[in-house]
């Protein structure tokens, strides 16, 4: 019995150890932020351009504006509402109207252990008003934290 | 005190004795007897660990029964119970593990005697258990939805490579440490909702996983062997080469 007390002490370090090592907090660095990426392309030149002003928000939200009247918007990024099956999105495009309407899934992903779960979407389908919009093309039905083009907005 | 002391200088004049019966006074055996054993063990540091972080069990023991003087089957089975929340989640996992493989003793038989164990174990795990998110909050433009997961049942698969260090410190009663070299081979679960820990095997998000165990091990002789001592060539001397 005298052996096992004089080694208890080992094992007490190496459960420190073990638990100084486990209980280290980690950061979150992976991208969090799930939304649809949509270049937006002028439709003569076939290039993506900027539009002078841009404004979206969504429709029925009460969260207020994503952008409002910004300059030098290459991409629209769309954020999804995961309770829904659908929403939809009142674009203004240098003064011009348009409405964008998305069905979609949603699905909880795990993105890591430090940063948690998110909502990913599949789009279903999508219907939009022309007034200054010509053409949306999807490229990318699965909207997730990546990096990656989801829509093309031709305008 | 005597005892601890001769534990870990053990494992270094295991380790490096190398031939050092060559070069002793004496003339080593022909042969030696091996006693092969069954060990009972338990790892220690998961309960240890358990009284300062009462949110994670997790218990191991194994069964290993000596082949010869160099392989013993070995048997592993635990229990665990991990908890984990964060700022926007909690995180509930139970279950159970089973590992099967074998234990390679690199030692020699004369120095080790069946009371030292150097090697590798090799094993295949099988991870079988629960888990559940509790809750989970997502905020975006839309708003903040607080919501849940359900539980769900996973198996999850693992190869494991243990190199370690066993030493007899009394009649039938050993202590050791392997370090545990993990790799998931599978999940059992989607890429969306894979589970954040397996029991048995560690943090699921990382495809190689680390740790240190800690065994108290009983041993029960069964049987005898004699096993022949291979006898090391004497090394040429640059001297003898020249005469």
């Amino acid at each position: 019995m005298r052996s096992f007390r004089t080694n208890f002490p080992v094992v007490i370090v190496i459960a420190a150890l073990q638990l100084a090592v486990s209980c280290t907090p980690e950061s979150c660095l992976e991208e969090t932020v799930v939304e649809i990426k949509a270049p937006l392309y002028l439709n003569s030149t076939q290039e993506i351009q900027a539009p002078d002003s841009l404004t979206l928000y969504g429709l029925n939200s009460v969260s207020g504006k994503i952008y409002s009247s910004a300059k030098d918007v290459k991409k629209v990024l769309f954020p999804l509402d995961p309770s829904a099956e659908s929403c939809g999105f009142v674009i203004r495009i240098n003064g011009a109207f348009d409405t964008i309407m998305m069905n979609y899934d949603s699905y909880p992903h795990l993105i890591s252990q430090e940063c948690g779960y998110a909502y990913y979407h599949t789009i279903d389908s999508l219907t939009f008003t022309k007034n200054i919009i010509d053409t949306i093309i999807i490229k990318n039905r699965f909207v997730t934290t990546a990096n990656e083009e989801n829509f093309r907005i031709f305008y | 005190m005597r005892r601890i002391s001769a534990y870990f200088i053990s494992i270094l004049i295991l380790l490096f004795s190398g031939s050092s019966v060559a070069n002793g006074q004496t003339e080593p055996p022909d042969s030696v007897l091996i006693p092969l054993k069954i060990r009972i063990g338990a790892e220690v540091t998961g309960p240890v660990i358990y009284l300062t972080d009462r949110a994670n069990l997790s218990t191991e023991g194994f069964i290993s029964a000596d082949l010869n003087e160099i392989f013993a089957l070995f048997l592993g089975t635990g229990y665990s119970d991990y908890r984990y929340s964060q700022y926007n989640y909690e995180y509930l996992s139970k279950g159970f593990f089973l590992k099967a493989g074998v234990d390679f003793n690199i030692l020699r038989p004369e120095k080790a005697m069946g009371k030292y164990w150097a090697g590798i174990g090799l094993r295949y795990g099988l991870s079988s258990f629960t888990c559940e998110i509790p809750s989970f909050e997502y905020e975006n433009y839309w708003g903040t939805i607080v919501t849940s997961i359900p539980p769900s049942k996973y198996f999850g698969h693992y190869l494991e490579a243990s190199p370690g260090f066993k030493a007899e410190i009394f009649r039938n009663f050993s202590m050791g440490w392997s370090v545990n070299i993990r790799k998931l081979v599978y999940t059992g679960a989607g890429k969306d909702l894979r589970p954040i820990y397996f029991p048995g095997y560690g943090k699921g998000g990382e495809s190689m996983s680390f740790g240190i165990s800690y065994y108290l091990v009983w041993n029960i002789p069964f049987k005898k062997i004699k096993v022949e001592v291979k006898k090391e060539e004497p090394e040429e001397t640059q001297e003898s080469e020249i005469l």
